[in-house]
């Protein structure tokens, strides 16, 4: 391999435009001569760093002085070659390990990536500490003051049958909502509302415990946590198409549990309504009646909520009603007790209207 | 040096071509798939390097210096700055809301919209303000020492009396936006100037303008007219299909037909707008004709439908063709005087532009 060779060069020194031709003279030291009859100047090779390769002609930068550039042309003496640093063509280490390698890596990793966003609200929910939950869920919803049907009586009561389906220390809260839909929801924050709507519907107390029972089942076993998780990932993957998640608060509390996370409420209301021997016959029969067994004057438009994002109201009721074999209950409220929630919201004198939302 | 395929009669000249630009596009589009889109930023600077060293001004290729390394932290900090404040602010108005404080919730709520509208200005700016701060000819680059933040606003408000006067107006504003933002612009120790003057431009505009009306005026004569050589044809059953198959054209006509006028009101504000800026004795002028333009884009068309879409990796390279190839300049350069320029350049990209997907020029 030669020593020792010239070849025809062109630079510009970066302060001003004017091109200098000459060549470039390499005596086997450790710099580049460039002369030419407008300049002369030495280049450490140490200095030099790869620009491009363009048309023919390879393109160095140096690291002390950003907008030098010297051309040289592409077939260049192999001894000078090995000298000059290296091309690169993806950029960093891509062009190491190949194109191929580094795309097989990127893939693994990019799949390990969606798979564990994909699945964070699964694992990520129920291990969210619940007063979190219960912070986040006071910044995103608040109380609702004076949105909330209240009268002494119906508090009372309500609180009597909350006692029957959430016997935990630090129980979730409850209210009844000014709101005509026969619904229910559970919100961020251990807070659940029924609708007027459905306690009016509502024939027994026991159907009310059923449903209430089903409510704080979903925030017992962190399904809201779970769900504001996976909304809270769609909006990021959403970003941009301006996805709020104040705008889905109540959509996903009603809608966005999984069937399984369905069943799994049903399972813990049918538990604690046992533990409280509560007949589990009232929410059998609310679901016979949703499920559309047709005798009863269900308003079908308010029932579709409760219908659409829910199992099969016949399986569920079929899972209640077994559930009640051979069993002995007693009555989870009074006479008294049932009427006082039913008239919650036609006597409390100050309740405001809740339809915004709706 | 080589330069016989680059129309060496025009100051600027292309040798590109399609072949050798899918071997970086392809395998960027690979990478981007497999880094879920990080790669998109290392992607752009590789096409953009192709392009610019493919590109002749008068006697030296371009250059691009731009890295992905810094398009990508652009992105990231718009993400940081402003995709994560944006969240948080519609989660305080929603919860105002939720309390009961309708009002400033809602208003809360618009501040994001007033937020965005500005910052498409200012991104547009310094989009443009990158872009020439990594150009280089002969190693000089451009660029500009204004942040673009007073753009914002000037975009902002022109863009809203343009739309105020029954949007007569949008000419003035797209030439008035046009020159501001490239009177703040230089390469080397000279500034760019424009002048562009909406007056050589209105003509073309209320074409477009009028356009509907007159459409909607001719389409209700046209259909009453195949109503009834329909009718002479067939009778009451005639009229009903000549007056449906007229509509059934003029919907065709109305859809081409304006987007025609589009694209010919756009091709005139471009020509007007390049040929009326300069950069000191040097003149620039855009020759391409409405026709060019259709066929570019219906190219553009054909090409993503053919491919079943994946042609969209070349139309980056098609755009960037077409304006070089129909840019011309004229005057003089002086070598010895055109010194490097002095303007800042930002550390991060064009990270705004990228988030809201705008084009810089």
């Amino acid at each position: 391999m030669e020593s020792s060779f010239r070849t025809p060069a062109q630079w510009y020194d970066g302060h001003n435009a004017i091109r200098h031709e000459g060549e470039a003279v390499w005596d086997g030291s450790g710099t580049l001569s460039l002369r030419g009859f407008s300049g002369e100047m030495d280049l450490p090779f140490a200095d030099l760093v790869y620009g491009e390769h363009r048309g023919g002609e390879y393109v160095y930068r140096r690291s002390s002085e950003p907008d030098f550039r010297l051309i040289l042309p592409e077939d260049l003496p192999p001894g000078l070659a090995a000298k000059l640093p290296a091309k690169h063509v993806y950029g960093g280490w891509i062009d190491k390990v190949g194109l191929g390698k580094a795309s097989a890596a990127f893939a693994v990793v990019s799949i390990a990536a969606v798979a564990l966003f994909m699945t964070a609200p699964e694992w990520l929910g129920p291990r969210v500490p619940q007063s979190w939950e219960r912070n986040l869920g006071d910044a995103m919803v608040g109380d609702f003051g004076n949105r909330l049907c209240s009268t002494p009586e119906g508090d009372a009561a309500l609180a009597k049958l909350l006692d029957a389906v959430d016997p935990d220390e630090v129980q979730v809260r409850a209210g009844v909502a000014n709101i005509g839909m026969v619904n229910a929801v559970a919100l961020p924050g251990g807070q659940v509302l029924l609708f007027d709507g459905l306690i009016q519907d509502a024939e027994t107390p026991e159907e009310l415990a059923g449903v209430l029972g089903h409510e704080v089942g979903h925030v017992r076993e962190r399904h809201v946590m779970t769900a504001l998780l996976r909304q809270f990932g769609l909006s990021i993957l959403l970003s941009g198409a301006n996805s709020g998640v104040g705008d889905t608060v109540f959509g996903l509390a009603s809608m966005g549990y999984s069937r399984d996370a369905e069943r799994e409420a049903d399972a813990f209301a049918r538990a604690r309504m046992e533990e409280s021997k509560v007949s589990p016959l009232g929410a059998a029969r609310f679901f016979e009646r949703i499920g559309g067994g047709g005798d009863e004057d269900a308003d079908e438009n308010s029932l579709t909520g409760w219908v659409a994002s829910h199992p099969d109201p016949r399986e569920r009721a079929k899972a209640f009603r077994e559930a009640a074999k051979g069993k002995s209950f007693r009555p989870v409220l009074s006479e008294s007790e049932f009427a006082a929630i039913k008239s919650m919201c036609e006597e409390d004198p100050d309740v405001e209207e809740f339809d915004f939302f709706f | 040096m080589h330069y016989e395929d680059m129309q060496a009669d025009s100051a600027f000249g292309f040798d590109g071509n399609w072949k050798d630009f899918a071997r970086i596009a392809v395998p960027n589009l690979l990478l981007t798939i497999v880094t879920l889109g990080i790669y998109r930023f290392w992607a752009t600077t590789r096409e953009r390097q192709y392009m610019w060293s493919h590109t002749r001004f008068v006697d030296e290729r371009l250059e691009w210096t731009g890295t992905g390394k810094e398009l990508f932290v652009g992105f990231v900090l718009v993400m940081l700055l402003f995709a994560i404040p944006v969240f948080g602010i519609q989660f305080v108005s929603q919860a105002l809301v939720m309390r009961g404080y309708e009002a400033a919730g809602l208003v809360l709520g618009m501040l994001p919209l007033f937020a965005i509208f500005y910052l498409t200005g200012m991104a547009r700016f310094r989009a443009l303000r990158y872009r020439l701060s990594r150009t280089r000819w002969r190693g000089i680059r451009g660029g500009s020492n204004d942040q673009g933040l007073g753009y914002g606003v000037s975009y902002m408000w022109k863009t809203f009396v343009g739309y105020i006067a029954l949007g007569l107006l949008i000419p003035w504003s797209m030439t008035s936006l046009w020159n501001e933002r490239w009177s703040k612009m230089s390469f080397g120790p000279y500034e760019f100037n424009a002048h562009a003057d909406s007056g050589n431009i209105f003509a073309r505009f209320l074409l477009f303008y009028l356009s509907p009306i007159i459409f909607v005026v001719g389409g209700v004569i046209a259909a009453a007219t195949g109503g009834l050589a329909g009718y002479g044809l067939g009778g009451e059953e005639g009229a009903g299909i000549g007056a449906m198959a007229s509509f059934f054209i003029l919907a065709i006509f109305f859809y081409f037909g304006l987007g025609v006028i589009a694209v010919a009101f756009y091709a005139k504000f471009y020509r007007e707008a390049v040929g009326s800026t300069h950069w000191e004795d040097l003149h620039f002028s855009f020759e391409a004709s409405t026709m060019d333009w259709i066929k570019l884009l219906i190219g553009d068309v054909l090409i993503v439908m053919f491919t079943l879409g994946l042609g969209f990796i070349f139309l980056s390279y098609r755009h960037w063709k077409f304006m070089i190839e129909n840019l011309e300049a004229s005057g003089d350069i002086l070598l010895d005087e055109l010194t490097q320029s002095t303007t800042k350049t930002a550390k991060h990209g064009e990270g705004l532009l990228d988030a809201f997907d705008i084009g810089a020029f």
